[in-house]
């Protein structure tokens, strides 16, 4: 059994600098858990405590019940697929895949049998005679992937394995390593700054940033439900929408709330603020409103929704992509920083607002628009710790 | 359509005058000894230089190697011919072969027979045993030299801390020095230490096994030893700095991909690193050798009597032989001749060691 258990790990660089902050994580045996964040944000160096090939600071490393911490790499019994795969350039494609075999000097019959399974797997027979130079992008990734599931190890470690190709074969290999991991079961830590990768390939996705831990669950609770800001902001592509809006009693009868969103007003549906009986302390204080671009709907398109949650808009920028169109249009709002630096961009542009409209959407840039709100969405944040307002 | 040819401008012109030029002045002077080794004195002595059309003889090969006056010297070239031949295309076979070093060692093993066996097939002089020196020299210090190199480049490279800036910088500032500033103190730091084993005793002891041959008493001064310690001292430097600077162009992540796959550290740099850096290894070795190879001083200094062949040559010029112009031709020219076939087979290795980047994966 390979469960792997991370108890409270610290990375201190020797130069001060904290790269890990407490971090405690959890993988059943066979479960493909994906470490995702910003780049610098530590994962790597997590992925590198894991595999012994950083110190562990303080803190603890279980797999199974044996502490790791002070075990060498080599008897980790971890296989790793580096960023740049590291293959080894003096050696054919078959040497490659042989070389941890060789090393448990395994007998040599049994070695070619094992590297010819590996390679039928991962489509590589006809590469075994090659050296890594003469190989494709994708061909190299593979044999990284072969050297790795050889010898049938208690842990794959991959350290984004895909960020090399391009983005075709991407999505290619995003399946084919899923599906190799389910076919195998081995317990597999994946470390990625791409949240689509994250979101499709892990049975849980872990969200760090700044070597902190933010949210540990599934892709949809992930998506469904982000615990702060930053992961709101950080999964789906394009981004969640924040703003910051102030939160009001209404005059309605049936008590409802609504938002200022800039000078505008948009209603709180009365079943989102039953399921949060803690907005009500929030009463005409600021929040932070999230909503995702798929959410909002061009009220031409789709006429029957409540007039109170509904926005006016100007299109300053359209994007048709074909299934869908994106506009993005300015609420007269302030947005918030949710602290991912890849965002950075789009905040120079406060109150931006961008909406993933149907295809059928008629909105040209510098049109009058409405947007209708699916006021059931909406996500609520605290101001200041930007904490999801929940229960 | 015709392939236009780059048009003939002035400047290209003179690059190339200048290149000829370049080459002319260089290879002049060993075209010049060459004919000289192979000239009769009268020719060589001659008011009007003879160019072409001499009569050519072996006498001053034979005169400075051997000590026979009249041997057939076309058994001697055989000899040499088929020996350089076997070791050459051990070699080549070596350079193709996915596990080389067995042929280069065969290779090896075949110079040195060659080298045993030569003066008691035909009676060597004195001049035979410094180019045993040269070649023990050469080799022990081209060996040790790369041993301390790689292992301290590899670590100077993977290790970034303020020590090991301060080694790199004070191995520069050494490399800096005239070398002419280290031997007489390496000369009067060998002098004390003999001086020292013969007060003690130690140095009338016999070692046949440890000493070099020819040397039955213990001591470092006119040693081939003491060439070798001095040799490898003043090129650590080099080696050091030159192996770092390729051992930095290889990622980390192979020796670290080589320890995820169940080696020890020092298993990851024998069968991942080392296989990466033979072009480095050899480009290094090359410069090593030609060091060794060529020195003058060092030796003359420190050995008084077991010389190298750079210092037996310049001894033939310099009024304190009575021997010939022309023997002193033919020894430059059996000294330069190996190194020529080396550099000949390893030249691409040399090229790509002179400009960074030879290892890239
Ligand atoms: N050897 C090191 N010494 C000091 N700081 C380091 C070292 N390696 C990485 N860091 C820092 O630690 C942070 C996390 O790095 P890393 O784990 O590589 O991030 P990621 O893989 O998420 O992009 C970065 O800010 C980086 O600058
Ligand atoms: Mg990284």
């Amino acid at each position: 059994m390979s469960t792997v258990t991370l108890k409270n790990l610290v990375k201190d660089y020797p130069n001060g600098f904290r790269a890990i902050t407490d971090l405690s994580l959890h993988l059943d045996d066979g479960e493909f858990l994906v470490l995702v964040g910003p780049s610098g944000c530590g994962k790597s160096t997590a992925l590198r405590m894991i595999a012994g090939l950083e110190d562990i600071t303080s803190g603890d490393l279980y797999v199974g019940d044996r502490r790791l911490n002070d075990v060498a790499p080599k008897d980790r019994d971890m296989a790793m697929v580096f960023q740049n795969y590291a293959l080894y350039p003096q050696m054919t494609v078959a040497e490659n895949i042989a070389f941890p075999l060789k090393l448990r000097r395994v007998p040599k019959a049994e070695r070619t049998a094992q590297v010819l399974q590996a390679a039928e797997i991962l489509e590589l027979t006809e590469q075994l005679d090659k050296k890594p130079a003469h190989l494709s992008g994708g061909q190299r990734q593979r044999v990284a992937m072969g050297r790795a599931i050889v010898r049938h190890p208690a842990l794959f470690l991959m350290d984004e394995p895909l960020s090399n190709l391009d983005a075709k074969l991407r999505v290619q290999m995003r399946a084919d390593i899923a599906g190799i991991q389910r076919e195998l079961g081995v317990t597999t830590f994946y470390v990625t700054h791409d949240q689509v990768e994250a979101m499709t390939m892990g049975d849980r996705v872990a969200v760090i940033k700044d070597g902190v831990l933010q949210q540990v669950d599934t892709p949809e609770s992930i998506y469904g439900s982000p615990d702060n800001v930053f992961v709101a902001a950080f999964i789906g592509s394009p981004s969640m929408n924040l703003f910051e809006a102030s939160l009001t009693g209404s005059d309605e009868p049936d008590g409802g709330y609504s938002l200022a969103l800039g000078d505008q007003r948009l209603a709180v549906p009365a079943e989102v603020v039953a399921d949060r009986p803690s907005l009500a302390s929030y009463e005409g204080r600021p929040v932070v409103v999230g909503i995702r671009p798929e959410h909002l709907e061009d009220a031409s398109v789709a006429p029957d929704h409540p007039d109170d949650q509904r926005l006016d808009a100007t299109v300053d920028v359209r994007e048709a992509l074909g299934a869908e169109t994106l506009v993005h249009f300015n609420l007269n709002a302030q947005s918030v920083d949710s602290g991912d630096p890849d965002a950075l961009d789009d905040l120079r542009d406060t109150g931006r607002c961008t909406a993933r409209f149907s295809a059928s959407s008629q909105a040209r840039v510098s049109d009058q628009i409405r947007v209708n709100v699916d006021g059931r969405k909406l996500h609520f944040f605290d101001r200041q710790t930007h904490l999801a307002i929940r229960g | 359509m015709q392939l236009s040819r780059p048009p003939i401008r002035p400047s290209r012109i003179a690059l190339h005058a200048v290149m000829i030029l370049l080459v002319v002045w260089s290879v002049t002077p060993f075209i010049w000894t060459a004919q000289t080794s192979i000239k009769f004195t009268r020719d060589v002595a001659s008011k009007t230089p003879v160019l072409w059309g001499y009569e050519t003889t072996a006498n001053a090969y034979r005169n400075f190697w051997l000590d026979s006056d009249d041997l057939n010297m076309w058994g001697v070239l055989a000899f040499i011919l088929v020996v350089a031949a076997v070791a050459t295309a051990l070699g080549l076979i070596g350079r193709r072969a996915r596990h080389g070093w067995p042929w280069f060692l065969g290779a090896t093993a075949v110079i040195c027979v060659a080298l045993w066996r030569f003066p008691r097939i035909w009676e060597a002089n004195d001049e035979y045993d410094f180019l045993v020196n040269s070649v023990v020299v050469t080799i022990l210090t081209m060996v040790i030299s790369l041993s301390i190199g790689l292992l301290a480049g590899y670590g100077l490279a993977r290790y970034t801390g303020i020590s090991g800036a301060v080694i790199l910088i004070v191995a520069l500032g050494f490399r800096a020095l005239p070398r002419t500033a280290f031997v007489l103190p390496y000369f009067f730091g060998a002098k004390e230490i003999d001086d020292w084993l013969t007060s003690t005793g130690v140095g009338s002891w016999n070692f046949p096994l440890i000493d070099f041959p020819g040397i039955d008493t213990l001591q470092i001064l006119d040693t081939r030893l003491a060439i070798v310690l001095a040799l490898v001292a003043v090129n650590q430097p080099f080696t050091i700095w030159m192996l770092r600077s390729f051992f930095i162009e290889v990622p980390k992540e192979m020796e670290e991909a080589a320890m995820m796959d169940g080696a020890t550290r020092l298993q990851a740099f024998r069968k991942v690193i080392i296989p990466i850096m033979w072009p480095a290894i050899i480009a290094t070795g090359l410069f090593t050798m030609l060091l060794a190879y060529n020195e003058y001083l060092f030796v003359r200094v420190l050995a008084p009597t077991e010389w190298t062949l750079p210092v037996a040559i310049v001894s033939l010029t310099g009024g304190e032989s009575s021997r010939t112009i022309t023997e002193a031709a033919a020894a430059s020219v059996s000294i330069t001749l190996p190194i020529v076939i080396v550099i000949i087979l390893f030249q691409k290795h040399l090229v790509r060691g002179l400009g960074a980047g030879a290892v890239k994966g």
